[in-house]
Parts: structure tokens; sequence; C-alpha cells
């Protein structure tokens, strides 16, 4: 992989340069390093080709045009459970290959499809939510606060972002609705927006301009607000406290990030600019944003699409073709493209393999790496793009350290429930909760 | 209840009281009496029925309760009491005895205040509006799945007073990709906000603020501005408010009158000189620190969406009014927010604006010119976006799902044919709205809109076993054809797909729950929820209830008191509903072969024997129905739950309305001079409580 210039605040690789003085001084305060435990999503559009993916499924039939009403695998899986270690790799994770004692494969794991919506619809924006279908009222989406929120209430309340949600969906067209683009949702019909842009996530992370500018409309508003409340009956200007109370708060938090920033202007980390930025290139820097964030405290659990759902626009994939290409399209022509196709998927596992070496390289204040403290999943809400079957999805747990068995693949049995899958990570998390949305167990084969 | 407080002052100062002393107490004696004839059997003592003790209540002048008079009186109109199976009074005794209660309860409402409309922030839906009003935005702000109906082709024409006769539309929340439409990209709503509980999603005291609401606000605010779709083609007020000045001359009083000019849109009033002030020296400090003029303007205009004069609705209360227990004439800037809020979903225009600046806004013929321009406007569409639907409870259609071995035909691709049926009823409302027909057409029009595939569901009302369908039809965009009702047991609100597919459980039709639905809906009366301890009848019919009808394992589980005073009242709206089944198709039997008994009584007087008699009875009470239809609008117009005084209010809308033929435009016209809405109430109770 091309090395980035814009990598410089790896400039200490491997080393002590990386242990942050945020992390200093939290060991500092304890005497055994306290080391956060992270949690985050590698979200994969559109499903990928079963035949490269798969392990066993080389042979299947090749999906013809959009079998969008078939919505099951055209092959046959194993509807039995089984363990076995990850050994020789499918052409499609080959990428994983140096790491590849690090991370799990898992197959069979499914999701229901709440009747009443497109088939791409709940792919994206139901993956972390998986609600019991029809449970959730008055939508057509099983759409719940997701996975990523339920676990930042509890590991996310001492760092300045509870979550951060990063795209890398740079289309300049709003072609699909928010249902399309957004994994993590704080509830039903309430996203939590993502950042697309690298220069934009770079300022909320690192500038103190965002603070400033809402100091500025702090100070403004109040007083609109004392004004306000001098024209106000009695009973009103009771319940108007909530503005004031809110605005408070806000500026309380302000006060934290503030106190963390002076020590964040210690890290190198090269301002993005505006120019233009082959996909690889682009990805891979959103990447790195991620990984500074999860590494120096900024946040313990991040959400990260690689590209939204659906979205006919072509995407230029540099290096992999010479015209922009319609990720979506080509799904539904599998007959005729699944050779470029394969292209796409072993592109979007580069990216994985290449945060997962990245996160690995990282040590930590007890000497383990943010790897081994984060648990980083790769995942796409469709089994295969043509069928938009929700059943048999591609999933690959990376990290977790000795809470986990790693280098192994996990077949489960048929009908097993993602959301079960999400359930043992919020449990690693240290969530005590015994079920999340349509889970029927944890994935025991998986702890350690 | 401080009404009773205030009566004695009134009294003890020898101001109120009229009446022949004697004559009352004859009045008195009699309404004690008979109420301890014909009610003391379940409502007295502590273990009073429904916690309804009337042994307390003297009917002394003292402590009249509006409310508890206004409920004695409903029931004995409606006949829902006393119980069928108990003593009754005869018909000249019950007669004067609502009489006698009805002058009691005028003197009790006489001094009753209007319930108070809290401060509350704006929506989702109102935020989204407003700014784009604000801005003359030319696209969206967010999408909203709670707008049900999507337009396409722009068929929403309401100054030519018709409906197009096809209009294309499509499903928000079911439709394929009916969420995409133009709108400022990177951009992210705020939560839904929910309808109250036989209510609106603008009540005031649902509306509260959070911390992590308001970062959001200030986030939203920073959002709009900055996306890159805020650009000049798709901004109406560009070039008149963020396009840099040519002239160079006094640049700082352009900029002062250009943000003065822009307050007074989003503050919704003539902005204070000092808070003017403040905006002014905010951007000169920007613009020192080298920001270039429309980023500047832009920064401005995202913390002015921030301030609480843009995200609140309130109404202004000066000097002694602020203390005032009575209710004050709303000045004329809060009026125009309140007219544009209820019929725009918005910020006033500025029309409204210049009418308030000139106090003549609150003159009674300017401000019926204003409601009948603004119904003219294209913005009524917000209206439509959101009573009807409100109104109808259309949102429990999304969350239908019939059994699909039991309903294959509600089912095609993966979609569901409520995508359709959601629709109808919006387009009947919208046609009487534009065509201003009168309000009877929900109960009984004599026309709908409908798909090709919605036709489907009424196909078995002339024909038992119809021949399977062709093809589904498109899944995004709809043609509705607007089709005469020839049929009476089709048309109207209450018969459609719709809401009786949303009444249903997911196998069987369910009578109480429709009932319960015309009860809320129809007369705005919704029953109280049934008692904890009470076992929901089971889905399916089990041992010796297999060859009942539904109506006959109702009455065998109906044996407790004080459930069937309140059965009586809804179940014979739902049972008049039967021949409808689980996904609103027509049936003559049910499965069992066992016909099916539509028989009943509406208020235990107009008796009806299948659905077209049940509409001739509710046709027959339609000043109830419409009286029910304006407490509706009036809730939604005030922001508010309404209490006992409104409903002297709702009584002359509603006589207002007869003599013109019950027409809707006159009757929104009837709640906008109504005085509650006209009117601003202080709170003081519940601060003293605190």
């Amino acid at each position: 992989m091309r090395p980035i210039s814009r990598r410089k605040f790896l400039c200490g690789v491997g080393g002590a340069a990386l242990a942050i003085p945020f992390m200093d001084s939290l060991a500092m305060a304890a005497t055994k390093p306290v080391v956060a435990k992270r949690m985050a999503h590698f979200y994969v559009p559109i499903g990928v080709v079963r035949r490269g993916f798969f392990p066993g499924e080389q042979d299947d039939i090749i999906p013809e045009g959009n079998l969008g009403d078939v919505m099951q695998s055209l092959g046959k899986q194993n509807p039995e459970f089984y363990v076995k270690r990850l050994e020789s790799l499918t052409p499609t994770l080959r990428p994983l290959e140096s790491i590849k004692s690090k991370v799990t494969l898992i197959t069979g794991m499914d999701r229901t499809f709440q009747q009443g919506t497109d088939v791409h619809a709940q792919c994206a924006c139901c993956f972390l939510s998986s609600a019991k279908p029809y449970t959730v009222q008055g939508t057509a989406w099983p759409l719940n606060r997701t996975l990523d929120h339920i676990v930042a209430d509890q590991v996310g309340t001492k760092t300045p972002f509870p979550t951060l949600e990063f795209s890398c969906n740079n289309h300049r067209d709003n072609k699909e609705s928010i249902y399309f683009d957004n994994i993590s949702w704080y509830g039903t019909g309430h996203l939590a927006p993502s950042i697309r842009d690298p220069r934009q996530m770079y300022q909320r992370l690192f500038s103190t301009q965002e603070t400033r500018r809402n100091r500025d409309v702090t100070d403004l508003v109040l007083e609109d607000a004392r004004s306000l409340k001098r024209k106000l009956g009695q009973a009103d200007q009771h319940k108007f406290g909530e503005y004031f109370e809110s605005i408070r708060a806000i500026e309380k938090q302000m006060d934290r990030l503030e106190m963390m920033r002076s020590e964040l202007n210690k890290v190198a980390f090269e301002e993005p600019t505006e120019a233009y930025m082959p996909r690889g290139d682009y990805i891979r820097l959103m990447g790195d944003l991620m990984v500074v964030a999860l590494q120096t405290g900024l946040t313990n659990v991040a959400t990260f699409m690689v590209g939204p759902e659906r979205w006919d626009t072509p995407y230029m994939f540099d290096g992999l073709f010479d015209k922009p290409r319609s990720h979506h399209q080509m799904s539904h022509n599998q007959t005729n493209t699944i050779d470029d196709l394969l292209k796409i998927d072993e592109f979007h596992m580069q990216q994985y393999a290449y945060l997962l070496n990245q996160l690995d390289q990282i040590q930590e204040a007890d000497g383990t790496t943010l790897l081994d403290n984060t648990l980083f999943t790769y995942g796409s809400g469709l089994g295969d793009g043509s069928t938009h079957q929700y059943n048999d999805l591609p999933i690959v747990v990376g990290g977790g350290g000795h809470r986990v068995k790693s280098g192994m693949h996990i077949n489960m049995p048929e009908g097993t429930p993602l959301a079960n899958l999400w359930l043992t990570q919020a449990k690693l998390l240290g969530l005590e909760i015994s079920e999340f949305a349509d889970s029927t167990d944890v994935v025991s084969a998986m702890l350690a | 209840m401080p009404i009773g407080a205030v009566i004695t002052t009134l009294v003890i100062l020898g101001f109120a009281i009229t009446s022949p002393i004697d004559a009352q107490d004859t009045a008195t004696d009699f309404i004690r009496a008979s109420i301890k004839t014909y009610c003391g059997q379940c409502h007295e003592g502590e273990d009073a029925a429904t916690e309804r003790d009337f042994s307390t209540l003297s009917f002394q002048e003292a402590d009249l309760d509006a409310e508890v008079l206004q409920s004695l009186i409903k029931v004995l109109e409606l006949r829902e009491m006393p119980p069928q199976e108990s003593p009754q009074l005869d018909p000249q005794a019950r007669q004067r005895l609502i009489e006698e209660l009805r002058q009691l309860e005028q003197r009790a409402a006489q001094n009753a205040t209007f319930p108070p409309t809290p401060i509350r922030r704006l929506n989702r839906f109102q935020y989204n509006n407003a700014v784009v009003d604000l801005f003359d935005l030319k696209c969206v702000v967010f999408t909203l799945p709670e707008r049900i109906m999507r337009e396409h082709h722009g068929y929403f024409k309401p100054a030519s007073g018709k409906m197009a006769d096809v209009v294309t539309v499509g499903s928000r929340p079911l439709g394929k990709s009916q969420l995409i439409e133009p709108r400022l990209a990177g951009v992210a709503a705020f939560p839904q906000d929910l309808r109250a509980e036989n209510g609106f999603d603008n009540r005031g005291d649902h509306l509260s603020l959070s911390p992590l609401l308001m970062e959001s606000f200030l986030k939203l605010g920073h959002s709009i501005t900055e996306s890159k779709d805020f650009v000049p083609q798709n901004i109406g007020i560009w070039n008149q408010f963020f396009e840099p000045p040519k002239e160079e001359k006094k640049p700082t009083e352009v900029m002062r009158n250009r943000i003065r000019w822009f307050l007074r849109r989003a503050f919704r009033r003539p902005p204070a000189e000092a808070t003017v002030d403040r905006y002014v020296d905010y951007a000169k400090r920007q613009i020192a620190e080298g920001e270039e003029f429309s980023a500047v303007m832009k920064k401005l205009a995202s913390v002015a969406i921030s301030s609480p004069k843009f995200l609140y609705l309130y109404a202004e209360q000066e000097g002694e009014s602020k203390n005032a227990t009575e209710s004050q004439p709303l000045n004329d800037f809060d009026l125009a927010t309140r007219l544009s809020f209820f019929l725009w979903g918005s910020i006033p225009d500025d029309t409204l604006l210049t009418l308030a600046e000139q106090s003549r806004l609150s003159d009674r013929t300017i401000l019926e010119q204003q409601v009948q321009r603004m119904l003219r406007d294209p913005k009524v569409k917000r209206f439509c976006d959101s009573f009807p639907a409100q109104w109808l409870q259309l949102e429990r259609i999304i969350s239908s799902t019939p059994d699909p071995e039991r309903y294959p035909e509600f089912y095609f691709l993966k979609y569901r044919k409520s995508m359709h049926m959601m629709l109808e009823p919006l387009l009947l409302f919208e046609t009487v709205l534009i065509e201003d027909l009168p309000i009877t057409q929900f109960i009984d029009s004599d026309f709908t809109y409908r798909s090709k595939l919605l036709e489907q569901s009424y196909v078995k009302l002339t024909n038992p076993d119809p021949p399977k369908p062709p093809d589904h039809g498109p899944v995004t965009v709809l043609n509705f054809h607007r089709v005469p009702v020839n049929d009476r047991r089709a048309g109207g609100v209450i018969t459609n797909a719709a809401v009786m597919t949303m009444t249903s459980g997911s196998e069987e039709t369910k009578p109480i729950t429709r009932g319960a639905w015309v009860a809320a809906v129809i007369f705005n009366d919704p029953p109280e929820p049934p008692p904890a301890d009470v076992p929901v009848l089971p889905e399916h019919a089990s041992g010796n209830e297999v060859d009942l009808t539904l109506r006959e394992r109702f009455a065998l589980h109906r044996t407790r008191a004080d459930c069937r005073a309140c059965h009586q009242k809804i179940d014979p709206f739902g049972f008049a509903l039967e021949n409808y089944d689980a996904i609103g198709e027509w049936r003559s039997q049910y499965e069992n072969l066992r016909s099916i008994d539509t028989s009943g009584k509406l208020f235990q007087e107009h008796a009806f024997d299948d659905v077209i008699g049940f509409k001739d009875a509710l046709l027959a009470e339609k000043d109830r129905f419409a009286k029910g239809f304006a407490g509706h609008l009036l809730s939604f117009a005030v922001a508010r739950e309404l209490g006992p005084a409104d409903q002297s209010v709702l009584d002359s809308i509603t006589e207002a309305s007869v003599t013109d033929d019950y027409r809707i435009q006159s009757i929104i016209l009837q709640v906008v001079l109504s005085e509650p809405f006209l009117t601003v109430t202080n709170s003081l109770d519940e601060v003293s409580g605190q």
C-alpha cells in the first residue's frame, strides 16, 4: 500500500511518540494503566459477490440481473454451526492475510427484512439496530437507537465526543434519502449525522474554531433569551428556563473540550487540504482521523461508512477502472461485471485491512495495541447485491485482544440473528444487558 | 378549581347573582334528587364507579364546576347514562334535568378561563417550514417522513378553488424513494415530535427543550447556512441579504438595514434597536477579522435561527397583563404568528407583519380577508400535511401488517397496499378544503380519489368473488383519479380501506378499536382507556366460542358494570363497521359462515341496521360532528388541550357553521374569530406551586 504523507501524525509509528499527553495524564492518575475499551464498525454498502467472499461458494451460480424479489442465496450454505481456524483466505478476504490472526470471519448471520420499504432502504440504517420487526410504531423501518449509541451511553460519557460518525460518501448530489446514508441513529427518525469531509472532521477534532463560534452564538442568543424572558408571563418564564439550562450545559461541554484541546495541540496531524484525492487516499485519510480520535480519547465509539447504500451515481475508483462506475448498478449486472465487482469488494477489504494494521501499530499504555482494545467490525447489510438477501451476511470481527478468540471462521447455525453479535459486542464493552434488538443469544464461540 | 373561589368573591362583593333565590333552590333540589335517584346506586361513596362520587356535589352556586356539569350534561344528552339496564328517567324529567344543569353550567363557564398555551419551541415540521420561508429556499431543509403524502407535478392549486381530476402523488413512509427530494445536503433533522394522545404534535405542553436538542439546534443553524446547497440560486433572499452591497457609501448603514429587515422576518416582529445593535456588532467584529460579507451574513443568519426569538412560539405580555387572571387580547404580531402557524405551519409573511405593524390585523374585516387569502395560498399545503393525518390518526396505518397468509392481496413486491390506502382520506380532505365543501363529506362523500390498485380494495362491494387483479402498478409515482361514489358503503373518512385496516388486528377486525376511533375522531370524545385488569379477548375463538360471532363473544366477556357503560357508547360505532374486514374489504358474513349483525343505536336514539343507516345516523347528529371537528381544529390552532371554557365557544362555532352549510372554510374562519384564538391567558397557579 502506498504511504500517504498526511499520515504524519503517525510520525512515531510503533513508538512512544504516540503516547499522547492525554494518555499520560490518565496513566499518572492511576497506578495501573487504564486502557479504554473501544468499538468501531466499518460498513460496506450493497453486499458482496458471494463467490469471492464466502468460503465454499466459489462455484455457486452467478445471480443474473436484479433479483430483488429473491432475497436468499442462490447457492447452498451449511446450516450447521461450526468453528475452524481461518487458514486459506478467499480472494476477497486476501488483504487480511498479514493480520488474520487478529480477525474472525463470521458467516451465517441473518437479519429480518420488514415488509413495507424498498429492499435497500433497511440495509444500512437498520444494520446496527436490527429491531424486532414491526415493533417500532409509526415507521416502516425496524429502526431503533443503534448499537454505537447504546454502547456510548456507557463508555462514552467521559470523552468529549460520545461517538463519531465517519462517512466516505463524497457524492455531490442528494440522490438518496437519509436512510441510505446513515448507519448511526440516536433513535427512530433521529439520525446521528456523519461527517464526510476530512477537513470538517479535522476541524471538529482539532480546531478551536467551532468552540469559538459556539461561544459567539451562545453570547448573542443568551441576550435574546434575557430580553424575551422579560416579555413573558410567570408560568412561561418558568418553562423558558429550559433554554438557559440547555445553553449552560452546552457551555460546560465546550469547557471540557477546551481543557483537552491544549493537550491535543501536541498531536501532529496535518490539516487536510481541499485538493482532490483518489478514492483510496480519501478513505484512508478519513480512517486515519478515526484512528487518531480513538487513540487520543476524543471518543471510544465510531462508525465508518465506506460508501452509501444504493446511490446510482458513479464513483471514480482510482486505480481500479478508467471511468467512474456505479457500484449499485454493477451489483445488478453480475453476469457481466463480476470481475470488476470483485475488484471493488477487494478494494473495500484493503481499506479495512489498512485500518486494522494502523490500529495494531499503536501501542497503548499497558503494552497492548489499540486494535487489541478495539472491536473493529467489517460488515454489510446485504448478503448479495443482486438477490438483496438479508441473510448470510458478510461479517469480519477484528481486534478485541485477549477477550476474544481470533483467527477463526465461525459459521452460525441457520437463522442466527445478527443482533446476537451486537449483543456479544455490547457485553464485551461492559454493558450488562441480556438482549439487544431481536437477539436470541450471544455468539459464545468468539468469546475467549 | 379556582372558579368556585372567584364566584364566592363575586357573591361577597354583591356583583353577580341575579337569579331569584327560591327558584334556584327548587332547581337545585330537583337536580340533587334526580341525581341521587338515578345515579346514586353507582356514584355515591368512596368506591363510586369510575371514581365519580356525586354525593359530594352540592350544585350550589359557590362550587359549580363547569367540567363536571359538562360531563353530566353530555352523558344525559347522549343517553350514555343511566346505563340501559338501570331505571331510566322519563323523557320530560331527563329534558328538565339537562336544561337545569345547562343553566348552571353556563353560569360556571362564564367565569371559567381558557387554559393557557405555554411557550413552546417549534416542532420539527414547523422548523423546516419556517426556515424555508425565512430564506425563501427553493428546496426543503430536511425530508420529513411524517408528511405522509408526496406531491408530484404540482397538482395542489388552492387559488383555483378546484382539485384536479387526476393527481400524481406518492406515499412517503411506504413508497419507493419518496423521501428523496431537493434538500440541503449535510443538514440532519432533529427527532420527530410525537402527536399528543388524542391531540396534535404542536401541543405546547409536549414541546420542550433539552441540552442535547439545543446543541443540535446550534449545529443545525450552522449546518444550514454552511450547506453546499446554500447557494444564491437556492436562496430567494440572497440578493436582499447575503449579496455584498454594490454601493460603497455607508456600508454599515446598508448592513444595519438588512439585519433589521432579516430579524423582523425571523423574530416575527420588529426587533428592538438594542437587539439590532448586538447583531450588527457581531457582524462588524467578523468583518474586522477579515471575513467576507456573504460569509458574515450567513453566520449571522445561523445565529438568528438558534435564537429563542426564532425557535420559540409565545405571546408577549406587557406590564399589568403579566399577572392578569383573565384572557387578554393577543397583540397583532402574536396574532399574525398564531394565524400563520395555524394555516401555514410557518412564520407570517410580509403582508401579515405589515398589517400587524399598522395594528390593523385584529380588525375583524381585515382578519377575515387574510384568512381567505391564506387559504388560497399554496402554503396552506402545510396545513394539509399536518392537520388531517393527525386528526385521522393516519400514522397508525404505517404499522399495520395484516397476516400475509390470510391477506396475501395486501402485499406486492416488498410493499404493502397501505401505501395507496393512506392517500385516499388525505386527498378527500384536500379537496374538501380547496373546494370549500361541507364537512359532512367526511362522513358520506359523493366522490373520492383512488388509484387502480386501490380500486381493488372496493371491488368486493359489487362482486364478492372478483377475478385476480392483473398488476400492482407503480410503486413510486401513483396516479389517483377522482371517481364518483354512488354506493354509500364507500366514501368519507370512516369506511375507507386505510381506517378500516389500521383499526384492525393482523387477523381480525377490532370493533372496539374502531368504535374508539369513531368516538375520538368523529365526535372528539375519546373513551377512557380500559381498566388495567381487563383481559384482552383472544384473537382466535376456541372451545364452545368457535361458532359465535365477534359480537356474541364480546357480550359474553363483558360482564362488568363499569365496562358496560363505556362499551354501550363505543361498541355500536365499531360493530356498525363489521362488514369491512381487516384490510377494509367488504364481506357479508364471517368466516364461520355466521351472518354479520351491524345493527345498533347511535346515542341510544338513532337506530340503524347497516352501515348506510349508520351514516344516516351520523348525519342526523351532524351538529355533534361539526362541534367535534371544530374542537380538533381549535385545539390544533391554539396548540393546547381544550378546557371547559372552550365548550361554549365550540357551540357558537357550530351554530355559525350551520348557516353556511357546514362549509369547512367557514368553520376555519369561525375558529380564527373565536375568543380563545384571539386571546392569551396566563397560567398563574402552576408557578406558585413550584
